[in-house]
């Protein structure tokens, strides 16, 4: 379970880098048309959501102390809110359509959030991979009694 | 504040919410007393000012507070009457403790005591938000069964990964009531709605004439190369041009319109969009007729007998097919041309905007009619500079006593038109759309963008509804929500909780005034388009429109928007009612009315 939860923080971890690429991709795209995002939106509503579930689950799973589990499920109400405030600076615009300087306000905060969540996720791996590193023996016996599942 | 704002603000507040609780969980867990503490009173306070949204919101409409108030609200009142005496008794027994050392050590450990019953609370509003986000209206027990499933579930689980476990007994219970409470929701939820099928039966053209002069044209829809400001870009086209051609009558005729495909794999069709027409020629493939695959073709014949600006476009994939550029306009004059009469289809094509900016001299006297048509799926703000006009027509309907307007914008839906008219001064004119001069009889630099926008419900001159009675009302709740599209789940746009093709059809019997009810309590503009009738509008967020009549059949329900309008259903057929945002009509907000 262990090398599982390193596995799946790894991939969610590549996810992430490249959700910053298709966000690039769409920012960049020409002309802006509505499927410039389209990648972005799969994988923020699909891929990313998936693999935070299954990093939370994996974390449980595992026994990985308290903190770690904590910080592993961070990601998924971090993905949760990014899409909502997706949704909010999307909506945040005046009658005929045009973007507020609320909305921008708004959709900048989708960008830190981003940051944020990032940063959440690389901690997780790292502490994943310290969790799977074999530990010393009195350490380890005392996870064998514990009946540990892998 | 405009329930639009009131909706997003609510949902901000319940994200600040749910951050609180669980904040306040996790730090509590992490024993940081002070950041707990913080962070639970914020979210208590997030919890007392959510309370006010909600009820606000259920003043403005039980529609927009349903789920709130039915699922929402008990969740809350769960999660503060758990985590709220557990946090008073944590301070509590501190005070009583006189070592400093002591208290500090206690309190540690005690507020590691609360951390489940803040997570609850978290998990409790996190809940209630996804029911909001995901389901929304109506409320059904199905939803509210699986939010508390997945509180109860989480609960259980952080109780025993703190290591603070409960007792077996407890436990047990708590995996019981999560397991029964996501079976039942499940059930409920996945039952099969009620959806007859929508059938489809082509009758043959009631529109069989003879005798009048009637106006022929073929419009063969293709893949096409065309060039807009300066680019190629790919398109899809009538006769190769974007738009298509201009088809025109005079009222009397008979219009023959002879649609062929030539290789657009995914099929068209003609619809006339505003033109009531029979049932028979409305071209909505799978209801009215089949989509004309390449190498086939249709023939649409109908009277020109309703004065005004229309437009047609193809329904058959219409999202991609109508941006791709399979659109055109569609006029019916009362009797010839006099003066300038210019229509202005607007357009944007591989975002770029059409039509291309034209400059022409105007003779000063010269009556000008400019006839604003919006073919996009988001509105546009046009802008008339240099002259006053008035507002003639909406939606091909004459508008009754129209006043002189100056400096004034107005705001198209997508899929309307609105028809103005000025006499020509001997200084320049020049519209604006969306700020870019798109037609002008010379150079005119005016900033527009600070224009006030007309109202119609208020512009004009009223006159009584025609009818005293109404037969039958339906309301439609237009939201967002999870729908199960076949087996792959989608986050569709809904009408009253359901999708197309779930929703289950209007069915009015011939000569029915009906009403309809829209209510938008989503975070984006739906623009409404019922097919084969126009429909008078009665009022917007219960204030009545005092103006002129107004017989549309384009309008824009925005966010917290609540618009009662009413029809004579008097042509008898199959009639898709829809959002004409087009993605959204494809991402399930269409419906049918039917006779019966």
């Amino acid at each position: 379970m262990r090398k599982a939860l390193v596995i799946v923080t790894t991939v969610l971890l590549v996810a992430f880098v490249l959700q910053f690429v298709f966000a690039a991709v769409g920012a960049f795209t020409k002309p802006a048309g509505e499927g410039a995002f389209a990648l972005h939106s799969v994988t923020g509503m699909a891929v990313i959501p998936v693999l935070t579930l299954l990093t939370a689950l994996f974390a449980v799973l595992a026994k990985a102390p308290g903190r770690l589990v904590g910080l592993a499920i961070l990601p998924l109400g971090l993905v949760v809110l990014q899409a909502l405030i997706a949704m909010l600076a999307n909506a945040s615009t005046d009658a005929a359509g045009v973007s507020t300087p609320f909305g921008l306000t708004i959709a900048g905060l989708h960008a830190l959030n981003g940051i944020i969540a990032v940063h959440v996720v690389v901690s997780v791996h790292q502490a994943a991979r310290k969790l799977a590193q074999p530990a010393p023996a009195g350490v380890t016996q005392v996870a064998v009694r514990e009946g540990e599942p892998v | 504040m405009t329930v639009g704002s009131l909706l997003a603000a609510d949902l901000v507040i319940a994200v600040l919410e749910v951050a609180g609780w669980l904040g306040g969980g996790a730090a509590s867990a992490a024993r940081h007393r002070r950041l707990a503490l913080g962070l639970a009173a914020f979210a208590l306070l997030a919890t007392f000012a959510r309370a006010i949204t909600i009820t606000a919101l259920a003043r403005a409409g039980w529609w927009f507070a349903a789920e709130k108030v039915l699922i929402a609200a008990p969740l809350s009142l769960a999660a503060v009457v758990v985590a709220g005496p557990r946090l008073l008794r944590g301070d509590c027994s501190r005070s009583r403790r006189g070592v400093r050392r002591a208290e500090l050590e206690w309190s540690r450990a005690d507020i590691r005591s609360v951390a489940v019953p803040l997570l609850f609370a978290g998990y409790a509003e996190s809940g209630a938000l996804l029911v909001t986000v995901l389901h929304g209206y109506p409320a059904s027990a199905g939803a509210g069964l699986l939010a508390v499933a997945g509180v109860v579930a989480a609960t259980a689980v952080s109780w025993r990964v703190l290591g603070a476990r409960p007792s077996r007994v407890v436990f047990r219970a708590a995996v019981v009531v999560a397991v029964a409470a996501l079976v039942t929701g499940t059930g409920l939820a996945a039952a099969p709605g009620a959806a007859p099928a929508v059938p489809h039966d082509h009758q043959p053209g009631d529109a069989r004439t003879a005798g009048e002069a009637t106006r022929r044209f073929t419009l063969t829809a293709g893949t096409t190369t065309v060039r807009v400001s300066g680019r190629d870009v790919a398109a899809w086209a009538f006769n190769g041009q974007v738009p298509g051609p201009e088809l025109t009558a005079t009222v009397g005729d008979v219009l023959e319109v002879t649609l062929r495909n030539r290789d657009i794999a995914r099929g068209v069709t003609l619809h006339w969009h505003g033109y009531d027409v029979p049932n028979s020629q409305d071209g909505v493939p799978g209801v009215t007729q089949s989509a004309v695959l390449p190498g086939q073709e249709f023939v649409y014949r109908f009277r020109a007998d309703q004065a005004g600006t229309y437009w047609y476009h193809t329904h058959a994939v219409s999202d991609v097919g109508v941006r791709m550029g399979l659109y055109g306009v569609l006029v019916v004059r009362p009797a010839p041309v006099t003066g300038v009469d210019i229509t202005v289809p607007v357009h944007t094509l591989s975002g770029r905007p059409l039509p291309t900016p034209r400059t022409e001299p105007v003779g000063a006297g010269v009556p000008v009619r400019l006839r604003l048509i919006n073919t996009d799926s988001t509105t546009h703000r046009y802008a008339l500079a240099g002259t006053r006009f008035r507002v003639a027509a909406i939606d091909g309907s004459d508008l009754n006593g129209p006043t002189p307007l100056v400096d004034t914008a107005v705001l198209i839906p997508a899929g309307g038109r609105y028809d103005l008219v000025f006499t020509a001064p001997a200084t320049p004119v020049a519209l604006f759309v969306d700020g870019r001069a798109v037609y002008s009889t010379g150079a005119v630099s005016a900033a527009t963008g600070a224009w006030p926008v007309l109202d119609p419900l208020t512009y004009g001159v009223a006159s009584p509804v025609p009818w005293s009675r109404f037969d039958r009302e339906f309301t439609l709740v237009l939201d967002r929500g999870l729908d199960l599209h076949g087996l792959f789940p989608r986050y569709a746009h809904t009408v009253n909780g359901a999708a197309d093709p779930d929703i289950p059809p209007q069915v009015v019997r011939l000569d029915d005034i009906v009403t309809f009810t829209i209510v938008n309590r989503s975070l984006v503009v739906h623009p409404w388009h019922l097919h084969g009738h126009h429909v008078l509008v009665l009022s917007r967020n219960g204030e009545p429109a005092t103006g002129s009549p107004l017989w549309l059949d384009s309008f824009d329900v925005r966010p917290g928007d609540v618009w009662e309008v009413a029809f004579l259903a008097d042509n008898p057929g199959m009639w898709a009612n829809h959002c004409h945002n087009l993605a959204h009509a494809d991402a399930g907000m269409t419906l049918h009315l039917m006779y019966s």
